[in-house]
């Protein structure tokens, strides 16, 4: 094994070892202070292994495979940088509270997992590296032991498991695609084209993905699951979590699926501009972001799903420096607003509002941020034609929602939360640092990636890029005027749809349980007996003739 | 087939170990039981291992032919991959068994001999040794009998502490066990009328599809289905484990049945006619189906913790007749997978099961109740019966990784393959209806004690139980846990002399 191998393993590996190392007392008692430390060997491999020789073990049946390709590792420097800058988050923010050690063991298994899914190479190591950032979430998620979380890690766990069984069917039919006994995926995609199953297992790769990444209408947990989180467990939901929805379809969606780019756009158009709307009716901070998320993740699968449709070159590594942005700055606006809840006075505007403003604004693509990289970056899936003009919409709806939000941090008085009554100073280094990441490393990242010069993007169509930020400055005033008569949304809008499924559901137990109940009667055995060897000997008996 | 090869002293071994430790057990009664029996279970495992280890490294089945009588004449014992895997599960499970029972059925202090305990040791050796006589019998006639002794030793141990109400579902068991037994031993009589010999491995390829054949097959096929519970003939099974003690619970749910299911494989895999065993399994398969629909719903609307885990085996054991249309209709290759994976269901059902149960107990000993609505505190009085709980319950909704996500795979891909995907969507179902189960019961324990103001003494207080019976629980799910770390080509064991495989 060369080196970088060695880094592709010790970047999901690392927590694990951690976690091993939790059987024994000593390190356990130390775990909280180290989560920082976990995803680093994440963000070497990210920095260093990129495009390396892939690390095979089992060779002749290519049971086990680690890769790592650029947008993959631009995708897994950035998760590493936020689970590691919220890692350190959460232990000034937890602190010695009750339960976080046990917080500390959810988070090393979710961690594990959320950089898994960035270098598994074959199916089943995939679909493992799935199971673990999806299910152990419910553990961050119900943390805190309100009935609220505990509500929202029940949807997400029943959600995750729903997401698990449509990937589980897909891999399982795409496994079969192989000739041979490889289970790499590189091999699946490859004979996914002549698979009859061919739309069977793309419809049902895209359910599973696009509801980690919060597709309309399976977004429904993660404007629930996001603010009932502890802070630093939002930042990683929103931030990191959701990534694993986006690499799976980076990674399982043919390139010649043309014909599905079409259906990806148009999901993740209506997904991005279903964000905006149900976000501004929102008053908590937190259920903004998450919504902003969902909106921002529709605008993601709407470039994959173009530049799948146009078949534009480099779509991959374009929507990976998108996703990477989200990484980064939705991650630092949750930290934020736990630092926000705390600090007073005058250092509040400077230190967290002023910051927080000029990300919020980055979504919208204000010239200079890192987010108009981002935005440059899909150019050309996102750029021309309706979609173009479908995205730029989309981008005035970010500044609004983005702004709504501001107005909504800022009225959050430091008083109303108790939980940290002082400021731990790495708190304060976490969102700082991470907001600092999010401004300037799309900057230094720009061209190194073959993206382009961004001085050029500064310099092009200003006012191409501008009028959708002042268009959004403006409604966000009149929301800011007008938007108490707009009607509230509840928290996962669609959800409420569900209450008569769940009535549904319950009809449909209690009929079985009767059944089997009648079924239990001696008579009725009885006769089931002498039905099945009946059945049994006619069956055979007409098979021999 | 010649009629010993070597290793074959072995399978001897391994069925005259329990035997001679049941009946000197019995000779020296007490405490000396408790310890022989511990031992004998322990040398039983390490035989089994030994028997796997040999049946691996020949590639072929063993055999022995008792008093040097060559089948039909005399009778065979033989140990291929199937009876290998299932002998080395069962040695394991009742080794962990026993470990779990020195607590709950040790002999009190300061008495030589105590009626239960003593009857608890003997029991679980004559267990012991009808299971090895199931695995390694060789002969139609000889299973039948090794069921019966499997039946009787069961139904004492889960009647241990004698209560009326034990007796009455007891009594339904044995009566649906014993309807059973009767159409296996029609079928029986109607085969040996037909060839002669009852012995497998000469019936082997022989049998022809006629009538006396199907029908004996349609009748032994039905008897055994009633002996595993099969839906809709599973009335038995939740009645005989609500008042079970766990350890009886355990091997009944965890290899009893499994007895069953492998004698089922020998007459579908070896005796039958393929054209009609291929014709007639889809049936199975859909009672399997409707077991694992049916029982998973049932499982979910449960009041009481044992119920629950009763009604899962019923689920549970639905999965292992999927295999029968699959590894009959596919081509070699996804035959091999549907096979592998059927008996990696047994084997890891077996432990998960077993872990289920013991877990259950203690925390219905803690608690002083077994109610699911007021399981609030176990996490905090029996954490590791909870985190066992909760492994076992991983491998049994087919989360990676466990042996349970394994087999449930390799069902899944062959239904996949053979193009029966409607098994597939059933597979993916029941799992996600097991998660529902094992949730409300994680989710319960983990929640904070209940608070009443009942003055204390009214309401027992959870209390603590001694470790060494909880780790006994997390042991087995560990191993259900860890079968799913093997790499898929260890489990080419189990392929050694099936039929229709690659040597």
């Amino acid at each position: 094994m060369t080196g970088s191998q060695y880094l592709l393993l010790a970047s999901f590996g690392a927590p694990l070892g951690l976690l091993i190392a939790c059987l024994w007392e000593a390190p356990r008692r130390r775990l909280p202070g180290l989560l920082w430390l976990a995803p680093l060997p994440a963000l070497a491999a990210a920095l260093l292994a990129a495009d390396g020789p892939p690390l095979v073990l089992d060779p002749a049946r290519l049971r086990f495979t680690l890769a790592l390709d650029a947008p993959s590792a631009l995708l897994l420097g950035a998760v590493a940088l936020l689970w590691s800058a919220a890692g350190a988050y959460a232990h000034g923010y937890l602190g010695g509270k009750p339960g976080a050690r046990r917080f500390a063991l959810w988070w090393l298994v979710t961690l594990s997992g959320s950089l898994g899914v960035f270098v598994a190479a074959d199916l089943v190591s995939f679909y493992l590296a799935f199971a673990l950032v999806s299910l152990p979430a419910f553990g961050l998620i119900v943390q805190d032991g309100t009935p609220r979380a505990r509500r929202a890690g029940e949807v997400t766990l029943l959600l995750a498991v729903l997401g698990e069984v449509a990937l589980l069917l897909g891999f399982a039919l795409l496994g079969d695609a192989v000739p041979g006994p490889s289970l790499a995926i590189a091999d699946a995609l490859a004979a996914l084209p002549d698979s009859p199953a061919r739309s069977m297992v793309v419809g049902l790769l895209v359910a599973g993905f696009g509801l980690k990444a919060g597709l309309v209408p399976l977004h429904v947990w993660l404007p629930l699951a996001h603010p009932a989180a502890p802070m630093p467990a939002s930042a990683v939901l929103s931030g990191a979590i959701v990534k694993a929805g986006i690499i799976g379809l980076l990674r399982f969606l043919p390139p010649d699926a043309a014909d599905w780019g079409g259906v990806l756009a148009g999901l993740g158009l209506a997904t991005a501009f279903w964000g905006v709307g149900c976000g501004i009716t929102q008053d908590n901070p937190k259920t903004v972001l998450a919504y902003s998320t969902v909106s921002q993740m529709g605008v993601t699968v709407a470039a994959l799903g173009m530049g799948l449709a146009l078949a534009v070159p480099g779509t991959a590594m374009a929507v990976a420096f998108y996703a990477a942005h989200h990484v980064l700055a939705k991650g630092a606006l949750f930290l934020a607003v736990g630092v926000g809840a705390v600090l007073g006075g005058a250092r509040r505007r400077t230190l967290v509002l002023l910051p927080a403003l000029v990300l919020a604004l980055g979504f919208g693509g204000m010239p200079g941020t890192g987010g108009a990289l981002a935005k440059a970056a899909v150019k050309p899936q996102l750029g021309d034609g309706l979609p173009g003009l479908l995205a730029a919409l989309s981008a005035m709806g970010s500044t609004l929602l983005m702004l709504h939000f501001t107005r909504r941090l800022a009225a959050v008085r430091p008083a109303a939360a108790r939980s940290v009554p002082i400021l731990a100073p790495v708190l304060l280094a976490a969102w700082l640092g991470m907001a600092a990441a999010a401004l300037l490393l799309p900057w230094a990242l720009y061209r190194p990636l073959g993206l382009g010069n961004p001085w050029d993007v500064l310099g092009k169509d200003l006012a191409m890029a501008l009028w959708p930020v002042l268009a959004g400055a403006l409604l966000a005033i009149a929301l800011a005027r007008w938007g108490g008569r707009l009607p509230r949304v509840p928290e996962g809008d669609l959800l409420v749809l569900t209450g008569r499924a769940g009535g549904l559901g319950e009809a449909i137990g209690a009929a079985v349980a009767r059944l089997e109940a009648a079924l239990r009667a001696w008579p009725v055995a009885g006769m089931a007996l002498l039905a099945l060897i009946l059945a049994l000997f006619g069956t055979m008996l007409a098979a021999a003739r | 087939m010649s009629p010993a090869t070597p290793g074959g002293s072995l399978l001897v071994l391994a069925l005259i170990l329990p035997v001679a430790a049941m009946l000197v057990a019995f000779v020296l009664g007490g405490r000396a039981a408790e310890r022989l029996a511990l031992a004998a279970l322990g040398l039983g495992a390490l035989l089994a291992m030994l028997v796997a280890a040999a049946v691996y490294r020949a590639g072929a089945p063993l055999a022995y032919a008792v008093g040097g009588w060559a089948p039909p004449l005399g009778l065979a014992l033989r140990a291929d991959g199937v009876t290998a895997a299932m002998l080395l599960t069962a040695a394991l499970v009742l080794l962990a068994v026993a470990l779990f029972g020195r607590t709950g059925h040790a002999t009190p202090p300061g008495l030589a001999e105590a009626r239960a305990p003593f009857a608890f040791w003997c029991f679980l050796l004559a267990l012991s040794a009808a299971l090895a006589a199931a695995f390694l019998g060789g002969d139609l006639f000889n299973l039948f009998v090794a069921l019966e002794m499997l039946t009787f030793a069961a139904l004492a141990l889960a009647c241990l502490e004698g209560k009326p109400s034990q007796f009455r579902s007891e009594l339904r068991y044995l009566l649906f066990a014993l309807i059973g037994s009767v159409l296996y031993l029609l079928g029986t009589v109607l085969l040996y009328g037909g060839y002669g010999t009852l012995d497998i491995a000469l019936l082997a390829g022989r049998a022809r599809a006629d009538a006396p054949t199907l029908l004996a097959a349609a009748l032994m096929t039905a008897g055994l289905a009633a002996k595993m519970a099969l839906f809709p003939l599973h009335l038995w099974l939740p009645p005989a484990h609500a008042g079970a003690p766990p350890a009886a619970s355990a091997v009944l749910s965890g290899l009893v049945v499994k007895a069953s299911f492998v004698l089922l494989l020998r007459l579908w895999f070896w005796v039958m006619p393929p054209l009609a065993a291929a014709a007639a399994a889809p049936l199975l398969a859909a009672l399997g189906a409707a077991a694992i629909l049916a029982g998973s719903l049932v499982a979910l609307r449960q009041a009481r913790l044992k119920l629950l885990v009763a009604y899962s085996t019923v689920a549970q054991i639905g999965y292992l007749f999927l295999m029968f249309p699959l590894a009959l209709a596919g081509d070699a290759e996804v035959a091999a997978r549907a096979w592998l994976g059927g008996i990696l269901q047994a084997s890891s059902h077996a432990f998960a099961k077993a872990a289920m149960f013991l877990a259950a107990g203690l925390i219905a000993g803690a608690l002083g109740h077994d109610r699911i609505a007021a399981l609030g505190g176990a996490g905090r009085a029996v954490p590791v019966c909870v985190v066992a709980f909760g492994l076992a319950g991983l491998s049994l909704m087919g989360i990676p990784p466990s042996g349970g996500f394994t087999a449930k795979w390799l069902l899944l891909t062959s239904a996949v393959a053979t193009g029966q995907w409607w098994w597939a969507l059933v597979i993916v179902g029941g799992g996600v209806l097991t998660g529902g189960y094992v949730y409300r019961v994680l989710a319960g324990s983990l929640t904070a004690p209940p608070v009443t103001d009942a003055p204390i003494g009214d309401a027992p207080l959870p209390a603590a139980a001694s470790r060494g019976p909880q780790l006994v629980a997390l042991a087995l799910a560990l191993v259900s846990v860890g079968l799913g770390l093997l790499p898929l080509a260890s489990f080419g064991l189990v392929q050694v002399g099936r039929l229709g495989a690659a040597p």
